[in-house]
């Protein structure tokens, strides 16, 4: 339908509208306006879908504000197409005021935001910063990777110990050489508490300094040292705790290096130094003492030799007083040969032996006479051939010395505790370059304070008359002159281990003897 | 039984300790040897190269020669000299570092001496001729 016929009367318009009067100039406006319209009220909709489903968007109340601005302008431009067929100027003069002042509102709104707008990273920019971001968690995750793999395969044991707020302390990760270290398998020691988790022995030596730890928050160094069934064994302990955020300790990072070797062979090597000055001693001793000895016994001979024939009285009475003078010097006369004995035999070509022999041949003595007193003595060994080099009977009698020395401990127990099992086990093998001799029983333990001082010589428990105190320093001193060093420990379930080492044959291995001592 | 000693046996003694040494040559004397004492090594030597003896029967520590150095020097004369060696040290029962100074037999004892022990010793080393 012509703008003339729908539009009759035409109202008397300005000249600059006077355009209007060309149908085509109308429908050209009618057209842009209403396509111009509707576009603007569809963009809104645009935009209110956005704001609704990405609610992150920044400043969702400027693209409101553009919303409302957009549909201002849509409106404003529907209103001119209306406006074509039914003139209302005051109404689309309200309404381009409306728009007016949103458009001035955008507008004053848009410039002060602009820096901040500008400041909005880029989508490739947060690309590029996701990139990296990812990129930086795979390096983490691989360091990470790096460490748990460092931790599982260090040689120090790592351990957390978990501390709960009422003061429990828990094992909560250990590593494997935790586990290997203290004979302790993870799941089943962690998250326990720590007073049921870790055996007696260890519970007595670390749990004291955990707690010190967890309570004064400050990082511990300590040693300790517990009797394990498989000797004496020493860790040097770090203890590190960690506060919360409310400054609470919450849990403590331990690592733990197994000191056992050094400090076995410190004491090896005081033990070696003491009886290389007792040996010393003692050898200087035995001899001075010997001199006066064999004097006497010779004077002693000649007063028999020499004496007339007396009356029968006085004769028996004779006889009597010389067989106590010789008993008596000859019992000085062994304790020097005992004190011989413990510096060794420095000057004697060593020969090679196999060990299994002199220690076998110790332990059917021993099994016979102890058989009678109800102790039981086995034998574990291998089998295998071990060179030694040294003196065979040596060996044996420092043997017989540590078996007499079980055999005491498991008496003196019976003698407190009737029931008492009696057994001696003696463990014959081989680790690596070393002869180990293990004479373990079931008697009375060593006691803490003296254990440093039951090598040295003339040192005894016992009761006076009940072993001179030169048996284990023998032992000691033998194990010495073949390379090796004595040390004793006690056993969980009660009694005491005592292990020799000696160097294998087929080692060159440094000996402890290699000080050396000058005997003759 | 008399004794069939033809050729009585000359035992150089060794000894510092005088009044062991006393003793020990009145046993020997007893036993039919014929004795001489050294109250230490230089004195032995000195009086084996003036006679050498059958056998030495030495102490170890004394002044001057000690017995090793004795053995030695002897041996340089007489290498195939028995000896017999007393001494309040160790090596009990080794005869081993004697051995290196000689061919000859050596016979450790310790002191105090188990005198019969030696006597039958002596008898070992110095067999009755004839």
């Amino acid at each position: 339908m012509p703008f003339a016929t729908a539009m009759p009367e035409l109202p008397i318009v300005a000249p600059g509208l006077c355009l209007l009067t060309d149908p085509a100039v109308v429908w050209l406006h009618l057209l842009s306006d209403v396509a111009i319209g509707l576009a603007y009220l569809s963009i809104p909709l645009v935009l209110i879908v956005v704001l609704l489903r990405r609610r992150d968007l920044a400043y969702p109340w400027l693209v409101g504000l553009f919303a409302t601005f957009i549909l201002s302008c849509g409106a404003t431009h529907l209103m001119h197409a209306f406006a074509l067929f039914q003139p209302a100027p005051i109404a689309e003069g309200l309404l381009k005021a409306l728009t007016a002042g949103i458009s001035v509102a955008v507008a004053a709104t848009l410039w002060p935001v602009l820096p901040r707008l500008l400041a909005l990273r880029s989508p490739a920019a947060l690309a590029r910063e996701v990139e990296e971001r990812r990129a930086a968690e795979l390096r983490a995750r691989d360091s990470e990777a790096r460490v748990a793999t460092l931790i599982a395969n260090l040689a120090e044991a790592i351990f957390v110990v978990r501390v709960s707020p009422e003061g429990t302390l828990a094992l909560e990760t250990v590593n494997p050489a935790f586990e290997r270290m203290l004979g302790l398998q993870a799941d089943i020691v962690l998250g326990v508490p720590a007073e049921q988790a870790l055996p007696p022995v260890l519970r007595a030596a670390a749990l004291p300094h955990w707690r010190r730890a967890a309570a004064e928050g400050e990082t511990l160094e300590y040693e300790i040292a517990a009797d394990l069934p498989t000797g004496r064994r020493a860790w040097q302990t770090v203890l590190v705790p960690m506060r919360g955020a409310d400054g609470r300790v919450e849990r403590l990072l331990g690592s733990a290096r197994d000191v056992t070797a050094t400090r076995r062979l410190q004491a090896n090597l005081i033990q070696s130094a003491r009886l290389a000055t007792v040996g010393t001693m003692c050898a200087g001793l035995a001899h001075e003492a010997s001199q006066p000895l064999n004097t006497a016994l010779l004077w002693l001979r000649r007063i028999r030799s020499v004496a007339g024939p007396l009356p029968p009285g006085q004769q028996a009475g004779l006889e009597r007083a010389s067989a106590v003078m010789e008993e008596q010097l000859r019992r000085a006369g062994e304790l020097v040969a005992r004190m011989r004995a413990l510096a060794g035999d420095e000057t004697a070509q060593a020969a090679q032996f196999d060990a299994t022999q002199p220690v076998a041949a110790a332990l059917r003595v021993a099994a016979s006479q102890y058989a009678t007193e109800e102790i039981s003595v086995t034998l574990r060994g291998t089998g295998e051939e071990l060179p030694a080099k040294g003196s065979a009977a040596r060996l044996e009698q420092a043997v017989l010395q540590m078996l007499a020395n079980a055999r005491d401990a498991v008496l003196e127990r019976r003698r407190a505790e009737p029931a008492a099992i009696a057994s001696i086990e003696v463990a014959l093998r081989r680790e690596g370059g070393r002869i180990v001799v293990e004479v373990c029983d079931t008697g009375t333990g060593l006691d803490e304070a003296l254990r440093e001082s039951i090598f040295d010589p003339f040192f005894t428990t016992k009761e006076p008359g009940r072993g001179a105190g030169l048996g284990l320093p023998f032992a000691a001193g033998v194990a010495r002159s073949m390379g090796g060093a004595m040390e004793a420990w006690n056993l969980p379930g009660g009694g005491a281990c005592f292990r020799m080492e000696i160097a294998a044959a087929d080692q060159a291995l440094p000996s402890a003897a290699a000080i050396g001592i000058a005997a003759a | 039984m008399s004794k069939v000693n033809r050729v009585t046996r000359r035992i150089l003694v060794a000894e510092d300790e005088a009044l062991a040494a006393m003793a020990i040559e009145e046993e020997l004397l007893g036993a039919g040897y014929e004795v001489e004492l050294a109250p230490d090594g230089q004195a032995a030597l000195d009086a084996a190269r003036v006679a050498l003896p059958d056998l030495l029967l030495t102490d170890l520590r004394m002044p001057r020669l000690d017995g090793v150095g004795l053995i030695r020097a002897l041996r340089a004369l007489a290498p195939e000299l028995p000896v017999v060696v007393m001494t309040g040290y160790a090596p009990l029962g080794s005869t081993e570092s004697f051995r290196r100074t000689g061919e000859g037999p050596v016979e450790v004892f310790a002191k105090p001496l188990d005198m019969d022990a030696v006597l039958a010793a002596l008898r070992r080393l110095l067999p009755a001729e004839g």
